[in-house]
């Protein structure tokens, strides 16, 4: 019984030990020609997958060559062809002013907040060559479309230009609307073209050493746009204007980094075309501040008409200089505008040619170091609050007169202009700060004072003593 | 004259003596784009030199030719989309269709412009397998076997492959008791055993000659030749299909882009001289099977010999590009089904 039982025992203690040695055996060696097989299969796969890889790598490099280029960051919104030679870009100026005047040449209802400027605007390049412009603006309750036009860039020298553009007569005038270092732009600008309708052909020659301009336009008043004529952007007289500019940059590739920045020319405009009383194609003359100080003599008869218009040759022209070495930055001009005027009051019948003239000299300095040029400056840092750097300040002044010709103020009753309320002279001197928070941003704050001679019911007109304060937003 | 004209004529002098200034990137010279099917690389290498030759000695101008090569209908949607080829070049008459209808780039009737319908030159499809030949494959019936992977490129961006597949399907449809529905079967399993979709004939040569995957490559007959040439005879071999399709790789100028470039008659000039006997000769030197009777009957021993239906077969290539290649067409139906 015990040996039986034992010998059970051991049986059973067999039973588990076999199994675990049944299952601690080796398995059957596989057959090598299919261990080959798969491992072949498996080589392919891995080919095959590293060929799609490569196919998709190439696929993505031709997708990225032929791909839009999108932009959007600083002062570039666009979207454009993979080569770059197509491209539409939205662009926009934001201009809000304050104004406040001090004394008693201004009344208290000048003191004003406005939208000096809302422009969005849609420009682009199609195929390298062919650019353009839309420049719409809705600042101050109106709507008025300030460029519209398509260059044609056939050659550096020669571009072709048609719509509605800014004039290339005067140098400030062809400072970017928000590049201006003042609010306001000078007595100089009041005498030579804006933006008007035509075809201009100009460009550079020898890399820009020198820039050429011929324009023949619809004509506009002093300082005035093709929108504010009679009837708004249409032909005002019976003949169109010439424009033309010529601008040297004698040392831009030179050695001599002081000279440089150093660039000059002169602008003009020619018409020889008659206005009348109820068109007159005169205008009026502003302050920094935008009061009127000068304006000929607006019809007042009660039978025909004794307004002063303009009858007969205008010819403008307009010597000017900029310079900008490292920092400091002086832009100066000088422009005449040359009219042949005729009023007929009652009886008596006056022509003559009257010459205004006017000038400035603008200085700007950035105090941060950074470069000044014609255009706005980028500023070295950017401003944001909490983080270091403080954007660029640049410390601006500027002297400009404007005189009217006194021969528009003789004549008693039957003068050209009313002394007691057109000021023969106008003499501004500003001071101001801008700073430029970042690419976009910039504030603008100084104080300018305007002295006449003439221009009061008795003695000169008061002196306008402005507060000017802008803040401009552009990308 | 008064100022407004004269200013308004000094104007349009401008403009016109600008604007059709020869497409000139030095004094004198003149450079054009040819845009490509894939595997014509050498063709134009060789060919472009012998041109530039030709026409200096002709006019006394120095001509550049730039090439740009890919799928056959890649590169059409890119002259569609703005590339600037002064000629194209491509594997199939249905793609430079496709830039005269929906890119308006040339004419309509732009087949009818250089001799036998604007095709310099012909060529056929075969199979280049391995050496030795290991899956033995001798035709079509082969390819669909189990095991099999053949190596063609994506109808969708070659011409080469369009062909392809037509030749495929036009010898299912020859079979005994074949039909468009056989042929769509057959069709549907010969992709299945493709591994690797690429985008044109050059890079399914390079798939299947370096990276060394699949058993057989369907080639183009001049393609196939060269990759034995650069190879040798111990890397792969040639397989001959009972059927194959003439293929008939067209030429034309691009016309709104050489009216822009002003480039007009050394692109018209170029397209034509592939129809002279230096033309020819060197298009036979490069395995594509030459036009001229003379010159074929010359280079004859190089090429194998085929059996060819054409692309009447399927009622011309408007018809067979829009029934097979087109969106929702055979091919999108097959490969959607897999």
């Amino acid at each position: 019984m015990r040996l039986r039982t034992g010998l059970a025992g051991a049986a059973m203690a067999f039973v588990p030990l076999s199994v675990a040695f049944a299952q601690a055996a080796p398995a059957p060696t596989p057959d090598p020609a299919v261990l080959l097989q798969r491992l072949e299969e498996a080589e392919n796969r891995i080919k095959v997958l590293e060929r799609k890889l490569e196919n998709q790598k190439d696929d993505a490099t031709a997708a990225a060559a032929s791909a839009p280029q999108v932009r959007a960051g600083g002062t570039r919104y666009s979207i454009g062809s993979a080569d770059g030679s197509s491209f539409v870009r939205l662009r926009g100026v934001v201009q809000a002013d304050g104004r406040h005047f001090e004394g008693d040449g201004s009344p208290a209802t000048s003191n004003t907040w406005l939208l000096r400027s809302v422009r969005p605007i849609i420009e682009g390049t199609f195929n390298n060559i062919y650019d353009f412009r839309v420049t719409p603006d809705f600042a101050q309750g109106k709507t008025v479309l300030q460029d519209a036009y398509v260059t044609a860039r056939f050659q550096p020298w020669a571009a072709v230009t048609v719509g509605k553009f800014k004039q290339q007569v005067g140098l400030e005038r062809m400072v970017g609307d928000a590049d201006t270092r003042f609010p306001e732009r000078g007595f100089p600008t009041s005498l030579v073209p804006n933006r008007d309708i035509g075809v201009q052909i100009g460009g550079d020659v020898a890399g820009g050493l020198f820039t050429y301009s011929v324009a023949y336009t619809n004509g506009v008043n002093d300082g005035g746009s093709s929108d504010a004529n009679a009837t708004p952007d249409i032909e005002n007289d019976a003949k169109g204007d010439v424009n033309a500019r010529v601008f040297f940059q004698p040392f831009l590739n030179s050695d001599n980094f002081a000279l440089r920045g150093l660039g000059f020319g002169i602008g003009g405009t020619y018409v020889d075309s008659t206005g009348s009383g109820t068109n007159t194609l005169l205008t009026s003359y502003r302050t920094p501040g935008q009061a009127t100080f000068f304006s000929y003599r607006a019809n007042t008869a009660t039978t025909g008409n004794n307004a002063t218009f303009a009858d007969g040759e205008r010819l403008r022209y307009s010597p000017q200089f900029y310079y900008y070495y490292g920092s400091i930055g002086v832009l100066g001009e000088y422009a005449v505008v040359s009219q042949e005027v005729t009023r007929v009051n009652g009886a008596v019948t006056r022509s003559d040619k009257l010459d205004n003239k006017a000038w400035q000299l603008q200085f700007a300095w950035l105090l941060t170091g950074e470069e000044e040029t014609f255009r706005s400056p980028t500023p070295g840092t950017s401003f944001q609050p909490g983080k270091p750097g403080y954007g660029a300040w640049e410390l601006v002044a500027r002297v400009h007169q404007l005189t009217i010709d006194p021969d528009a103020f003789t004549g008693g009753a039957n003068s050209y202009a009313n002394p007691t309320t057109a000021a023969q002279k106008a003499t501004a001197a500003a001071l101001g700060i801008n700073w430029y928070l970042n690419q976009n941003l910039k504030w603008f704050f100084g104080y300018e004072q305007t002295r006449f001679d003439g221009g009061g019911a008795t003695g000169d007109r008061p002196d306008e003593k402005a507060y000017l304060a802008r803040v401009g937003l552009q990308f | 004259m008064s100022l407004k004209k004269w200013l308004s004529a000094v104007a349009a002098a401008v403009v016109v003596t600008t604007s059709v200034v020869p497409h000139a990137s030095a004094a004198g010279a003149v450079t054009l784009l040819n845009v490509s099917y894939d595997p014509t690389r050498e063709l134009y290498e060789e060919y472009n030199a012998a041109f530039a030759k030709y026409w200096k000695g002709k006019t006394g101008q120095d001509v550049k030719i730039n090439q740009s090569h890919g799928g056959s209908g890649k590169q059409a949607r890119s002259v569609i989309d703005g590339l600037q080829a002064d000629v194209v070049t491509l594997a199939l008459a249905a793609d430079v269709d496709g830039i005269a209808t929906n890119g308006k780039l040339l004419p309509v009737n732009w087949e009818s412009r250089l001799p036998n319908s604007s095709a310099p030159y012909t060529s056929a499809i075969v199979f280049l397998v391995r050496k030795g030949n290991p899956k033995g494959i001798k035709d079509w019936g082969d390819l669909v076997k189990p095991g099999v992977s053949v190596i063609t490129p994506n109808p969708k961006t070659s011409g080469g492959a369009r062909w392809n597949y037509l030749a495929a399907w036009a010898w299912a449809k020859h079979q005994p008791g074949g039909s468009d529905a056989t042929a769509k079967d057959y069709v549907k399993k010969l992709f299945k055993n493709v591994p690797v979709l690429d985008a044109g004939a050059r890079q399914a040569t390079t798939t299947f000659v370096q990276r060394e995957i699949g058993d057989v490559l369907l080639a183009w007959e001049n393609e196939a030749l060269l990759a034995i040439k650069e190879l040798g005879p111990e890397k792969v071999q040639i397989v001959v299909p009972s059927l194959s399709i003439l293929a008939e790789p067209s030429v034309s100028v691009v016309d709104k882009v050489v009216l822009r470039h002003g480039t007009r008659e050394v692109a018209t000039e170029y397209l034509n001289h592939l129809y002279s006997k230096e033309g020819q000769e060197i298009i036979a030197k490069n395995y594509y099977r030459p036009r001229d009777t003379e010159i074929a009957a010359k280079y004859a021993a190089q090429y194998p010999k085929l059996n060819l239906v054409t692309i009447q077969e399927f009622g011309g290539w408007a018809k067979a590009q829009s029934e097979h290649f087109g969106d929702k067409g055979v091919f999108d139906q097959i490969t959607t089904q897999q």
